[in-house]
This record gives structure tokens, sequence and C-alpha cells, in this order.
């Protein structure tokens, strides 16, 4: 089992299969809601504007597990939504990417690759950590996804690469793509 | 005419529909997931595809859901 031999639904419930993306580097993504505060978005769509041409494709997996938005950022109040999420990237439907009811693709990469900690310098590390204590002490066990906006990059020839935690911006993937491309 | 411009499943839209109401505010509801026109009309007045977008002459708008600029838009 590889990855392309999975198949997805985009947002718009037609079917896809990840075979299709043969030959593209992929970062696959868990996403937060088109109506929180997700700067990351913002980031992913950088990444994929600067870099979608040499055949980098961007992945991202709306699920509603996790609070509606990224880490620690609940006291910063948005009240507005984004059409498409503000993104030209393709986004699939929303689904769960953690625990027993996770899609298989989700499950296939968590066992690819592991939880190895979040980046402690990160601003936003302490908080989500003492949120996830406080909240969801569950999730800190084991390598399922911790939090939106795990990534996952995968090389050209389908092989998962890397892992990046919530705590690793957007920007700071730049240079393991660049490696792929 | 109040427009609202709006996506679907978006609670801040449904509140802003919801408070207009309550004031009774006649309003159209322009849905820009549907309608791609609504869509580039509405990039054109907020520079954004954020939504929603609350306005009267299409130049004066309200972004997201805040009661305050709603009710100085609707005061005119």
């Amino acid at each position: 089992m590889g990855i392309y031999d999975f198949t997805v639904k985009t947002s718009k419930g037609a079917e896809k299969n990840l075979g299709d993306y043969k030959g593209k580097v992929l970062l696959i993504v868990n996403t937060a809601s088109k109506c929180g505060f997700t700067p990351q978005f913002e980031g992913l769509q950088k990444l994929y504007d600067a870099y979608k041409d040499r055949g980098l494709e961007i992945l991202g997996f709306p699920c509603n597990q996790f609070a509606e938005q990224e880490p620690g950022t609940g006291e910063e109040a948005q009240s507005f939504c984004k059409l498409n999420y503000g993104v030209k990237f393709q986004i699939f439907e929303k689904g769960d990417v953690r625990g027993e009811t996770a899609q298989p693709l989700f499950k296939y990469l968590t066992a690819q690759k592991k939880f190895e900690g979040f980046d402690p310098n990160h601003p936003i590390a302490a908080k989500l950590e003492a949120a996830l204590k406080a909240n969801f002490p569950e999730y800190l066990e084991g390598d399922g996804i911790k939090w939106n906006f795990t990534k996952f990059l995968v090389d050209r020839e389908g092989n998962v690469v890397k892992r990046f935690e919530p705590t690793t911006d957007p920007a700071d993937i730049a240079k393991d793509i660049e490696a792929l491309l | 005419m109040v427009k609202v411009y709006s996506i679907t499943t978006c609670p801040w839209c449904e509140k802003t529909k919801k408070y207009l109401a309550s004031k009774g505010v006649e309003f159209e509801v322009r849905n820009i997931e549907e309608n791609d026109e609504y869509a580039e009309e509405c990039e054109k007045i907020s520079g954004d595809t954020a939504v929603p977008v609350t306005t009267i002459d299409g130049k004066n708008f309200v972004l997201g859901f805040d009661k305050a600029k709603l009710d100085a838009l609707i005061a005119g």
C-alpha cells in the first residue's frame, strides 16, 4: 500500500485518486475551518504560488476534530469566513484525521512518519501543549495528528519523507520542498 | 438596497442576516460561492473574498459581523 493507492473526495464531492499526483511533490495538510483565525492558510498559499510551476501540489483536508482554529489563537476573534478558504490549491472533503474514525490516508501518513515533538521555539508551542494537556490529554499520546495544520511532505516517487507539526510555519518548509523539486 | 455578500455554511453571514432582519432592514443575499459575478463584485468592493460583506452603495462596506459598524452603515 502506497500513497498513490488512496482515493479521496474533493470538497465538491468528486473522487480523486492520489495516483493522479504521481511525479509531483506533495504537501498534505489537515486544515481548519474557513471561518477561524488561520494565518497558516496564507503561508501555504504562498508556498503554492512559489512552487506550483516546479511541481508542487498542496492537498488540504479540512477536519473539525480540533477546535475550529489554529492552536493558541483562541482569543483573537475574527468574524468572517473565506470563499474557498482563501486558497487556490485543492481542498478535499471534510473528514476525521485521528483516532478510529480517521481517514485511511491519515492512518497511513501517521504510520509512515511518527510524532517527534513540537518545536519548543515556536511561539505557539507552549500554548498548544498546555491546551492539549488540559483539554485533550489523550491527543498527546502516540503518533496521531495533534492539531490543525500538521503537514506531510511526499517526494516525486510517493515516499513520505517528512512530517511537520503545527509548530512549523509553512515558510520554514520551503527549503525542504526545494530539495525535492 | 442593502446587499449581503455571503457563502454557504458561514455562521458570521447568518448572524449578519439575522441582525439586519431584527432591525427591520431589507436586504438582498448574494452568494459568492454559487455566483461568479457576485464573487467578482465582492472582491472589487473589499479587495478580498472574505464574507460577509455588507454594503449599500458598493463603496462603503462592513466586513464580518460587527454590530456597531453595521448600525453606522444602515444609519448612513
